[in-house]
């Protein structure tokens, strides 16, 4: 007797659990979905992108439908998966769509100014920081595939409060 | 249960049927949800059809399974036929099979037509090397260069369709 009612107690409290289990599975799912293609939090820091984003460390919003609906144009700041290494994301701005003559200079290769063609499907990015950046100066154009969303909106600190500069 | 049938009386029928399609749209978005998350992180399915990749894959369209555990945990290797997004056309996914990892010194041959000369390429360090097995009539590294490996969306580990070829579907 003492079985049964063990049992029955068991039941009722695994049903919970799998009923919250439940309802934080189909958030997280939302949360993912929302994150994907709509809008999701970043944080990007580094010395790349001043005096535009603070080196030590800005909380961005990012959106997602630009990149989709190949609303991305020249100046945007984007948020683009590293061609030199496929676990990082930089965070850098579009100097020059496909089919764009790009004239950019390096400081550590001299004073020369040079120009490169972003050939069919790839885009040229630029840190605005040109003294500390490593963009397509260095390695080249990359395929617009990489991009994974636009930045529009900065939330922390809460003194850049609103859309990073042009 | 009578308070509920007393709450929406002074809607109407109206604000039942309301009440229900939105119930219905709830459930739908949910399972949208759930296939979404396991289209991203597990298993899709793929659909491949053109002649780069003869003979292993047919002309005619072709349906696989894809799976993106091994790309994202970088573990897609050599000889792996795997989905990738075109660095022409970012709407476009090709089929290819990846022959050289980042690293790799990769020997081809560029113009099938002139089978002498050879051309040898390191791949550099994020980018990866990837060919179609009908040398004449594929689109590939040996037109457009390496690719990064940030481009890689599914491996192809399973054939479901046409039903002759359905089986497991690795290291042809």
């Amino acid at each position: 007797m003492k079985l049964v009612s063990y049992m029955s107690q068991w039941r009722g409290i695994a049903k919970e659990a799998m009923d919250r289990t439940a309802i934080a599975v189909k958030f997280l799912c939302c949360l993912h979905i929302t994150d994907t293609y709509f809008c999701s939090p970043t944080h990007v820091y580094g010395p790349s992108m001043l005096p535009t984003l603070n080196m030590v460390g800005d909380i961005v919003l990012v959106e997602h439908v630009s990149q989709r609906l190949g609303k991305v144009r020249h100046g945007d700041l984007v948020v683009i998966r590293s061609p030199l290494d496929p676990k990082r994301c930089l965070t850098k701005r579009i100097m020059g769509m496909e089919g764009d003559t790009v004239t950019y200079f390096d400081p550590m290769l001299g004073d020369a100014t040079r120009v490169a063609v972003v050939p069919k499907g790839h885009v040229w990015i630029q840190g605005d920081n040109i003294f500390a950046s490593h963009d397509s100066r260095h390695f080249g154009p990359v395929p617009y595939g990489l991009i994974q969303g636009k930045v529009f909106f900065r939330v922390w600190p809460l003194d850049c409060l609103g859309v990073p500069g042009q | 249960m009578l308070s509920k049938a007393m709450g929406f009386r002074n809607l109407g029928p109206l604000g039942l049927f309301a009440k229900e399609g939105l119930e219905k749209a709830f459930s739908l978005g949910k399972f949208f949800c759930f296939l979404h998350v396991t289209d991203t992180y597990l298993v899709t399915f793929v659909v491949t059809s053109g002649p780069s990749m003869l003979p292993t894959i047919d002309l005619i369209p072709t349906m696989f399974l894809g799976e993106r555990i091994s790309t994202r945990f970088g573990k897609v290797t050599r000889g792996d036929i795997v989905i990738i997004r075109s660095p022409q056309n970012p709407r476009k996914l090709i089929a290819k099979r990846l022959v050289g990892m980042e690293d790799d010194t990769v020997t081809y041959i560029s113009n099938p037509d002139e089978p002498d000369k050879q051309e040898t390429i390191v791949v550099p360090k994020g980018h990866v090397w990837i060919q179609g097995d009908n040398a004449y009539k594929s689109n590939d590294s040996r037109n457009f260069g390496a690719v990064p490996y940030g481009l890689i969306q599914h491996r192809l580990f399973w054939r479901v369709w046409p039903i002759k070829g359905f089986g497991p579907f690795w290291k042809h």
